[in-house]
């Protein structure tokens, strides 16, 4: 006579303090934080919308697996994108956030988490935090990522790091180009200014990256396109914890 | 302040007792320097007040934090046996808790003891409305389970609190059943020698039998205050199904973790695991306690 055996399969985040939780990737189902999240990111993409005219030209693309590869200004850049993506793309994205910013404390976690759907990236170790997503992302078959190639809002050379490892693992490269988000929330200001006009532009789609200078289409494509603060070196240093002298607390 | 005053209200009594207990627990932390005993015991400094507060501010309040409790201790539950991931019947587990906990407020006994038998037969369902069976079986049980312990089981802390004499009963259960534990532990520390159990290898015969005596003798000295209308041998009674229940519903929960191969329910409490962790205990005793005592001397409804 054969048995039926109960197989226990316990989460693999018990042991985590919230933080860690919100942060991870893949995200273990969560009823309160799932329908937080859904009820939040409709708020905020409506708040946005109410306080700033947004621009939007070109499209996104509906393929299961795309990467949005923006220029990084502000913390206003994500909350931009989420407010112009329909929702049905929207629910769709997850953005990678600097763990030693964002996913340290409890607040920042949850604001980052509900509001602008973030999970954490660990900058300290890169290197091997790239090598987890690259062995990561092809067991996934379908997900939208919004990375930011400068690793920084205080920098605008993109660097290879995970926007090579996504296009390698088989993700769309949407090079995005945000203008009026650095003017309407500046670096170090506390709040924004509202009722600005922030203009956000879509590019082609890059299928096949292969044998393609990623990070110099990308910088061409935002130069033309976005608004980049001419204080910040497009030629400087790429932002990366491997390169010494970033400042390790600059998202 | 008479003792009359105090035999009156026994949820004052047990403030200044919890009070008393907490300021003597840490001078002697402090002096005997025991190790990892104050990070355990200052999780009690959060529990406690939320607790105590919601009480001293009523039947809704403290309500409410029982049904809270119980879907957030469910939930740790729902993680470790995976349970978690099939969302209808979290879902309606959540509802029963909700539901269960309402009626218990309004005091309305008959729907109260009815609620477990709708929230199975919901559950029943969920395999015909998925068209599946794979798993399902295990589900169904967990789910159960869970509504029984989670829902049925901790919503009897809400009603006792709106019986008639049933907050004496209410305080004394809610704190002997804690008191239990930790005597246990550190009796279990100090003279432990024979373990009894390997569902709860840290369980000693020594800690267990030393823990049921000092609650009893605790109960008899409290009796007068918490339930005056209880003979000696009723005493003797609600003192046993205190630290024999305690066992029974930590062994239970312990058993669920070992069998999910887990250490603890969650980290939510420092030193102590998850809510589950803490509330094992009171899943039996609470409704061993509400209806053997409210059989035999009134106070809870039969």
């Amino acid at each position: 006579m054969s048995g039926a055996h109960f197989e226990y399969e316990p989460f693999s985040d018990l042991d985590l303090p919230l933080a860690a939780r919100l942060g991870q990737f893949p995200r273990q189902p969560d009823l309160l934080y799932d329908s937080t999240r859904a009820i939040a990111r409709r708020l905020t993409a409506s708040f946005v919308r109410l306080q700033f005219r947004i621009e939007v030209e070109g499209s996104v693309p509906d393929v299961p697996r795309l990467a949005l590869m923006p220029n990084h200004q502000s913390h206003l850049d994500t909350l931009a994108i989420l407010a112009v993506l329909p929702e049905r793309f929207r629910r769709r994205l997850t953005v990678l956030a600097a763990r030693d910013y964002f996913f340290e404390r409890s607040a920042g976690a949850l604001a980052a988490n509900l509001l602008g759907q973030c999970v954490a990236f660990d900058r300290s170790t890169e290197i091997a935090e790239l090598r987890r997503w690259a062995r990561l992302l092809p067991t996934i078959e379908a997900g939208w990522f919004l990375v930011y190639p400068s690793g920084s809002r205080r920098r605008l050379q993109p660097h290879e790091g995970l926007a090579r490892v996504l296009a390698r693992s088989g993700w769309t490269v949407l090079p995005v180009a945000l203008a009026g988000t650095a003017e309407a929330w500046p670096v170090g200001r506390a709040l924004w200014h509202p009722f600005r006009t922030l203009r956000v532009t879509f590019g082609e789609p890059i299928v096949d990256a292969t044998g393609r200078d990623l990070p110099a289409e990308l910088l061409a494509f935002w130069t033309a396109h976005g608004q980049l603060d001419a204080s910040r070196q497009p030629d400087g240093p790429p932002a990366c914890a491997a390169h010494p002298g970033r400042d390790p607390r600059e998202p | 302040m008479s003792l009359d005053r105090l035999a009156d209200d026994p949820l004052l009594f047990y403030t200044l007792a919890t009070l008393a207990a907490v300021v003597v627990t840490t001078g002697l932390i402090a002096v005997l320097r025991i190790p990892g005993a104050w990070v355990s015991f200052r999780t009690w400094f959060v529990i406690l007040p939320i607790a105590l507060g919601a009480m001293w501010l009523g039947q809704g309040a403290w309500t409410v934090l029982v049904a809270v409790v119980s879907v957030l201790a469910f939930k740790e539950y729902a993680k470790v046996t995976g349970l978690y991931r099939q969302t209808l019947f979290v879902l309606l587990v959540y509802g029963a808790i909700a539901t269960q906990n309402a009626f218990a407020f309004l005091g309305r006994y008959d729907v109260f003891m009815a609620i477990p038998t709708w929230a199975v037969l919901a559950m029943a369902l969920v395999p015909i409305v998925l068209r599946r069976t794979e798993g399902m079986l295990q589900w169904y049980a967990l789910a159960i389970v869970g509504t029984i312990f989670f829902g049925y089981f901790l919503a009897h802390l809400s009603y006792l609190y709106g019986s008639s004499k049933g907050l004496g009963y209410l305080l004394f259960v809610l704190l002997m059943t804690q008191l239990n534990d930790a005597l246990q532990y550190f009796y279990g520390k100090a003279f432990g020698r024979h373990h009894w159990t390997p569902i709860s290898p840290n369980k000693t015969v020594e800690g267990s039998v030393l823990a049921a005596a000092t609650i009893v003798l605790l109960t008899f000295l409290q009796a007068p205050i918490a339930f005056p209308w209880v003979p000696p041998w009723g005493v003797l009674v609600a003192g046993l199904i205190v630290t024999i229940g305690g066992q029974v519903g930590d062994l239970t929960m312990a058993n669920v973790k070992r069998n999910a191969g887990v250490k603890d329910f969650g980290t939510l409490l420092p030193g102590h695991g998850g809510l589950t962790d803490r509330l094992n205990s009171l899943m039996v005793t609470a409704p061993a306690f509400a209806h053997i005592m409210g059989y035999l001397f009134g106070g809870f409804p039969t």
